[in-house]
């Protein structure tokens, strides 16, 4: 590989979007190369930069109400709500009409109000799991279980310098029967994250991790999902999902390994 | 009232990416006002086709939107060319900027808000989907509608032009 085709896959490498043998090329050539390492490093620093520098435009609550008003009175909104007006008011007096669609409309909205938010949690951590087991069966299924394949800690985590904007607490639990054989990039939640690959027996462990939006330390499992265990825990300040087809009581005990590096 | 529920839907899965909504479309347009309005608008369209959303990001299908919007109403309102026949290869090699990174931690915020500023819609609106909005190629192909292939070297292009642009600021500044 030349500068030339470096160039341009330097991007790559720097946004991790890159296959793994490309990614490992790349790798070398800059490892040996003095000028494209320069130019990584600038583009590292540059990237830094547009991240920390705050250039993100919010938008301001009062758009957010003006489009929730103008979608409410749009017209496919508008008509169909007159049609059901219309209907029930030829069938009953204009109370007793009133009557049946505003108490339904109150304790619909009340409801609502309880129990959105819980729904809302269950099926966004849903979603994730969902993803996760996704990850787990397509990192068995593709032969691409691991980009770098170590069994030490400390080729696995520098490994990720560089591909994440996070550094993940990555640990050998080999003497608790739990060996570190390897990590690879992920993508979950709509981020990069760290996948760190454990074995136990004939078992495949995939941990997700990534920063943690809460601070403190929660578990939650998340239980079975097409033949799968998945187990959601927030250790140290990252958010980890553990996946296996262990049996949740191994599944566990492994989770409290993880845990007691908090 | 299935139309209700409609909006109802349509507001819980695309409400939350109205801040990269108007991140986009602010950066495109230059202008608070104007970012409104055009985010108003697209999500106004988006309402009106949501039916056509078969899954997937609603982040990349709205941003697909409101790009779409903000670059009709760059036309109609000053007159500027949408990038849609930008051509890769027409545009040669990517230039070497030389800039060092010690150099690049001299830029202030000003400075490099100015020189993204500056940029080209086509090179501005990937450096804003990607190191900005954090879009992966996938989700910055399908908002872009560009090959997957195209969106690394185009941000390959884009960075390297904002590089030489910051180290022109900075060498100004000394």
């Amino acid at each position: 590989m030349d500068c030339d085709e470096t160039r341009v896959l330097l991007h790559g490498h720097l946004d991790g979007e890159l296959d793994l043998a490309t990614d490992l090329e790349v790798q070398r050539h800059i490892e040996q190369c003095p000028r494209c390492v320069t130019e990584y490093e600038s583009l590292r620093a540059i990237r830094t930069r547009l991240k920390d520098e705050d250039l993100r435009f919010e938008a301001r609550a009062e758009l957010r109400e003006r489009i929730r008003r103008e979608i409410a009175a749009s017209p496919q909104t508008r008509s169909a709500t007159k049609r059901s007006i219309g209907y029930q008011a030829q069938r009953a007096p204009w109370v007793q009409s009133a009557i049946r669609f505003a108490v339904p409309m109150a304790i619909g909205a009340m409801l609502a109000l309880i129990i959105a938010p819980r729904t809302m949690r269950r099926s966004f951590d849903q979603q994730i799991a969902d993803e996760v087991v996704a990850s787990h069966v397509r990192s068995l299924m593709v032969g691409h279980l691991m980009d770098v394949a170590s069994t030490d800690q400390h080729t696995v985590k520098p490994w990720f310098n560089g591909k994440l904007d996070f550094s993940p607490s990555v640990n050998d639990f080999a003497k608790d029967g739990f060996p570190l054989v390897g990590g690879r990039l992920d993508y979950i939640d709509g981020r990069a994250v760290a996948a760190l690959v454990y074995r136990h027996g004939k078992h495949i462990i995939n941990v997700f991790m990534w920063p943690s939006a809460g601070t403190g330390m929660s578990t939650q499992s998340v239980g079975t999902e097409r033949g799968y265990n998945a187990e959601q825990l927030t250790v140290g300040g990252m958010n980890c999902w553990v996946v296996s087809d262990l049996n949740q009581r191994e599944l566990e005990s492994f989770a409290g390994l993880l845990r007691s590096k908090g | 009232m299935p139309d209700e529920r409609k909006a109802v839907d349509f507001e819980r899965t695309f409400l939350p990416c109205m801040d990269a909504a108007y991140n986009l479309a602010r950066w495109l347009v230059h202008d608070t006002q104007d970012a409104e309005d055009v985010v108003q608008e697209a999500y106004l369209r988006a309402f009106r086709f949501a039916a056509t959303f078969r899954g997937g990001d609603p982040r990349a299908w709205i941003l697909a939107i409101v790009r779409n919007t903000a670059f009709t109403w760059l036309k109609r309102n000053r007159g500027s060319d949408p990038p849609t026949e930008f051509d890769e290869k027409v545009h040669g090699a990517i230039e070497e900027h030389g800039l060092e990174a010690d150099t690049v931690r001299k830029a202030d915020n000003a400075m490099i808000r100015a020189a993204l500023d500056e940029l080209a819609d086509e090179f501005r609106e990937v450096i804003v989907m990607r190191d900005i909005e954090g879009l992966s190629y996938k989700e910055i192909a399908d908002a872009a509608d560009l090959p997957i292939g195209t969106v690394m070297s185009r941000l390959a292009r884009a960075r390297g032009k904002l590089a030489r642009s910051l180290q022109q600021r900075i060498a100004k500044e000394r």
